[in-house]
């Protein structure tokens, strides 16, 4: 059953690959098929996929809004020694 | 500005915006010895080119400008060295059917994102699981979201095909999904 399973439909792993390729470059017909029909069936997938789209918002977010002014300051003077010393 | 006396102007740009730049270098690549290299480099790099700026513009806005290219150009490099441990995640994460472990199939996620992104908690969170990451794949996520840029771009400045671009993209997300899973959204 198993087998058979294997051959009709995609693996777990190639439907989480799908998934992320997807927000990358286009799928075609058949891959976009193949993965709506993996994710109808597979609540572990499912749930990737939604997570997937959690995950490209909060890393959008997060990695967007820091200019040079909103991240941490850190003071690092053995930095400043170093580079002086070479000039 | 007295750009007759290149590395009096340099010290003093050193003095007042190297740990400006170092702090950016670092939030960019989550590795401190690579970012202490970086900002020295783009120093060194001023020095050599300080004909090239011009009195009236803001030497910050200059510096940062080579800090960012410099940055870029370590992205580029860090694809061109694929970790070793690479594929291991696959095989983390499936049996030998392919299918999710039982253990590491995900899981419903309480419906909570919109708080998520001003928790400065969460945020501290997602910044750990990101340094986790190895180096290229840090930087597959970082080109990937910091800009508006379409992926076509991105993957053309760096040299690299789009299937490359996605696959080191997916093993990111795989690992980060799972921290974020294990350090904040099951706990």
């Amino acid at each position: 059953m198993q087998k058979l399973m294997n051959i009709l439909m995609l693996s777990c792993k190639k439907a989480s690959e799908l998934i992320d390729k997807k927000s990358v470059v286009k799928l075609s017909l058949k891959e976009n098929v193949m993965l709506k029909m993996h994710t109808s069936m597979c609540d572990g997938c499912k749930a990737y996929q939604k997570q997937s789209k959690i995950l490209d918002v909060l890393l959008k977010h997060h990695l967007q809004k820091a200019d040079e002014t909103q991240i941490p300051q850190i003071i690092n003077n053995r930095l400043k020694e170093q580079i002086i010393s070479k000039l | 500005m007295d750009t007759s006396k290149p590395a009096a102007t340099i010290k003093c740009w050193v003095e007042l915006y190297s740990d400006s730049m170092y702090s950016w270098a670092l939030h960019k690549t989550s590795n401190k010895e690579m970012a202490e290299d970086l900002v020295q480099d783009t120093f060194m790099a001023a020095l050599q080119s300080i004909n090239n700026f011009k009195g009236e513009s803001n030497p910050k806005t200059w510096l940062f400008a080579i800090l960012k290219n410099k940055i870029n150009d370590h992205y580029r490099r860090s694809f061109r060295n694929p970790i070793i441990s690479d594929i291991s995640i696959f095989e983390t994460l499936f049996d030998s059917n392919d299918q999710w472990k039982d253990e590491h199939r995900p899981q419903w996620w309480a419906d909570e994102t919109g708080h998520l992104l001003d928790n400065d908690e969460f945020q501290q969170i997602l910044q750990n699981c990101m340094k986790k990451l190895p180096g290229n794949w840090f930087s597959a996520i970082q080109l990937k979201f910091m800009e508006e840029k379409n992926s076509e771009l991105i993957c053309q400045e760096l040299e690299i095909t789009p299937t490359n671009f996605w696959q080191i993209l997916h093993r990111a997300k795989l690992k980060l999904r799972k921290c974020l899973e294990l350090n904040w959204f099951k706990k």
